[in-house]
């Protein structure tokens, strides 16, 4: 009978495949045995976002070799790094030993990870951006320690700006020479001036917050909420900032709204856009095949009345509390700090401490560090404000605002009515 | 003047019939016009559903097969040509340095077998529960097996993310974290379900008279189940098996928050190509085109078994 010869070769096939299986399985066959809450043990774990891994990869070879710790990664894709967190942190049982976490989520684990205050020495505060250091020190403890920044500064196409007839075009027009844009006003002015051909002097990100929260500062005030966590997100620094963010429309491709980061940096890269305020990291990511590879410029991110002012973009070492690893989780998150500079060498290339930037920044290929340094010491640069509720707000009214901003929306009414729904938030 | 053309039953063609309102014809001859005129209308009838059906065939082809086709010809293309404003469906050159970087990228084998593992023992463990259960549901109709089927169905009601953080949190406490055994038990939480109704309504459309003959000629109930009913819903069973497989397959959330070094899946390492930093358009697709294989191979194997499985009891009546 067929089908009964069929059926036990199913049931055969089926049957070896799943103690294979199961043997594979209760061996691990997929990967290293996690060894994590084996005390004593100088084997880490650390949980990475998939971008993070490569910067951090250097190093843990280094680590091996110095300090004698094993690292495996955890690596995670960062939109659904936070619920990881969030499931592993309140279960209170933890599979890794060492997390980088994004400055966002910083207030939100801050009772899940460990203090590390002995590893922000003096001379390590020194070389770490003053903005970094005062955002890793929660409720007086050091809880985290910065593996790597990011600030966005402004990327042009350095061919154009070179250009002897739009040099004299520019200066005909405006009244000064075309350079790199330093100001608001200039930012504008340029913008205008390479919208033409069906090319567009640059972008407007209503999808992100971050660069309106850049100009914010730059206006002069702090972003969203003051130091006494005060709404002010309808005073007249934050106006004036939605103003300049929206009157850029005109010299943008269309669909303001719908423009995020990768939109931008694809725009730019395709050689559609004359400038962009960018994370500076995409640099050194712009592909090689590119219509503008080789011909970019880096200058920091623009001033307004209060200066430059940019919002960095850190990820931070932890140590949960919950890990029973804890000597070697702070030996790797040393030996990291020691070996920083490694990765600007990985494929992500960014560092944190001040003096790893400083190393490379007049080398081929690295023209974006100074401008960054420059940012990130900039007089208006700071950090987003410490609320548990900072995603949130984000997501719920930032972003939402933005974008019908972008669209037309009165600039006073959506603020203030932005004020009301963040209060609510925070009630 | 038209000639409609006859089809004799052995096959054959029979002489055309001429039609045209100007033949003199005799009250026979006028009747078999008629019917030549109907067959030739019923003709043209079929064609055109035919050519309908074929067109609505093409449609839900392109549909259904252009994502696919996009993510492969993705695959290919430079890294330049992947971001391209306005896209491009074709490379404008194609390379195979995505896939050199995708498979060369560390993990990703350890993945594979990882995703193969759970996925086949998820299967098992859906088949091994599902076919008694829908066995028992449909044999013996009692009130609670009434009930259990319909709290099964309600399972399915429930969104992932609310049971993925509780069951993350049972695993660690059994001790499971991080392997492939947890994931398949958590893949069978979905997976379960949908094979006990697929196997129920299946059970269905098997005659209680067959079993009953066994029955005369020896068998036990189980020997009835197993010699009898199961080969005949062999079919069923291969259709069953390539749902629950391909559930745990291409599942995210769950390998998401119970995996890490052991056992992390390769929806996840696909996922891991977008970064906070970008997206590596090109590795990504090449990844997620090499693991569509496997299933594609699977389902082209089994395909006589999953119409068998689909038709069965299309003719019960």
């Amino acid at each position: 009978m067929s089908t009964r010869k069929t059926i036990n070769r199913f049931a055969t096939i089926g049957g070896i495949c799943t103690v294979v299986a199961l043997a594979a399985a209760g061996c691990g066959a997929g990967g290293p045995a996690a060894t994590s809450g084996s005390a004593g043990t100088s084997t880490v774990n650390v949980l990475v976002e998939a971008g993070g891994h490569a910067e951090l990869t250097g190093v843990a070879e280094q680590c091996k070799k110095d300090a004698g710790v094993d690292v495996n990664f955890v690596e995670l894709p960062y939109d659904g790094m936070f619920n990881r967190l969030s499931s592993e942190f309140s279960s209170g049982t933890v599979s890794f030993d060492v997390a980088a976490l994004d400055s966002v989520w910083l207030p939100s684990f801050k009772d899940a990870v460990q203090p590390i205050d002995e590893i922000f020495t003096d001379e390590a505060k020194k070389d770490i951006f003053p903005a970094l250091v005062k955002e890793a020190n929660v409720d007086g403890h050091f809880i985290g320690l910065p593996a790597w920044t990011n600030a966005e500064i402004i990327l042009y196409r350095k061919d154009l700006f070179e250009d002897a007839k739009n040099k004299a075009d520019f200066q005909a027009k405006y009244g000064y020479e075309l350079a790199a844009p330093s100001t608001w006003k200039q930012y504008q002015d340029i913008s205008e001036f390479f919208t033409r051909d069906g090319m567009y002097g640059t972008d407007v990100k209503g999808g992100v917050e971050t660069e309106w929260l850049a100009h914010v500062l730059q206006a002069g005030s702090p972003m969203i909420l003051d130091e006494n966590n005060k709404v002010v997100i309808d005073n007249a620094a934050h106006k004036e900032a939605l103003d300049f963010y929206v009157s850029l429309t005109k010299s943008a491709p269309s669909g303001a709204a719908q423009v995020d980061w990768a939109a931008a940096q694809n725009l730019f890269n395709q050689g559609k856009t004359a400038m962009t305020r960018f994370w500076a990291h995409a640099y050194r990511q712009i592909p090689k095949d590119s219509p503008v590879a080789g011909k970019v410029g880096a200058a920091p991110m623009i001033a307004g009345s209060a200066g430059i002012g940019g919002v960095p973009g850190p990820w931070y070492l932890t140590v949960p509390k919950a890990t029973k690893n804890t000597d070697a989780a702070k030996k790797f998150i040393k030996c990291a700090y020691d070996n920083n500079s490694m990765g600007i060498e990985s494929s992500l290339g960014l560092a944190s401490r001040i003096s790893a930037f400083e190393k490379y920044q007049d080398k081929e290929g690295y023209e974006s560090f100074g401008p960054l340094i420059e940012t990130l010491n900039g007089k208006a640069t700071a950090t987003r404000p410490a609320t548990e509720k900072w995603q949130q707000i984000v997501d719920t009214v930032l972003v939402p605002m933005l974008q019908k901003a972008v669209a037309g929306g009165d600039s006073a009414t959506l603020l203030a009515d932005a004020k009301k729904q963040i209060e609510d938030l925070l009630k | 003047m038209r000639v409609a053309e006859r089809t004799r039953p052995d096959g054959g063609k029979a002489a055309p019939v001429v039609a045209g309102p100007s033949v003199p014809t005799t009250t026979r001859s006028s009747g078999r016009k008629r019917r030549g005129v109907n067959r030739e209308g019923l003709e043209a009838g079929r064609r055109s559903t035919r050519t309908l059906l074929w067109v609505l065939l093409a449609a839900a082809m392109v549909l259904y097969g252009f994502p696919f086709l996009y993510l492969l010809f993705t695959s290919f293309k430079t890294p330049i040509d992947t971001i391209a404003v306005p896209p491009t469906i074709l490379p404008r050159e194609w390379t195979l340095e995505n896939y050199t970087n995708a498979l060369g990228r560390s993990g990703v084998l350890a993945s594979f077998i990882n995703s193969i593992q759970t996925a086949i023992i998820s299967t098992v463990l859906s088949l091994v529960l599902a076919v008694p259960a829908a066995y028992g549901i449909t044999r013996y109709k009692t009130l609670s097996g009434r009930i259990f089927i319909m709290a099964a169905l309600v399972t399915r009601m429930v969104p992932p993310v609310a049971i993925g953080i509780p069951l993350a949190s049972m695993m660690a406490s059994m001790g499971l974290s991080d392997t492939p055994i947890a994931l398949s038990i958590a893949h069978t939480t979905i997976s379960l379900p949908l094979s006990i109704w697929l196997m129920s309504s299946f059970f269905e459309a098997v005659p209680n008279d067959l079993e009953e003959a066994a029955t005369v000629d020896g068998c036990s109930r189980l020997g009835a189940l197993w010699r009898v009913v199961i080969p005949v819903v062999s079919g069923s069973i291969a259709v069953t098996a390539i749902f629950a497989f391909l559930a745990s397959w291409n599942e995210f959330l769950f390998a998401l928050l119970m995996t890490a070094i052991r056992s992390q899946t390769t929806p996840v390492v696909i996922a891991n190509f977008q970064t906070q930093f970008g997206l590596d358009w090109g590795s990504m697709t090449a990844l997620a085109a090499v693991y569509s294989i496997p299933v594609i191979l699977l389902t082209l194997l089994l395909q006589r078994k999953i119409v068998a499985g689909m038709t069965l009891g299309a003719v019960k009546g």
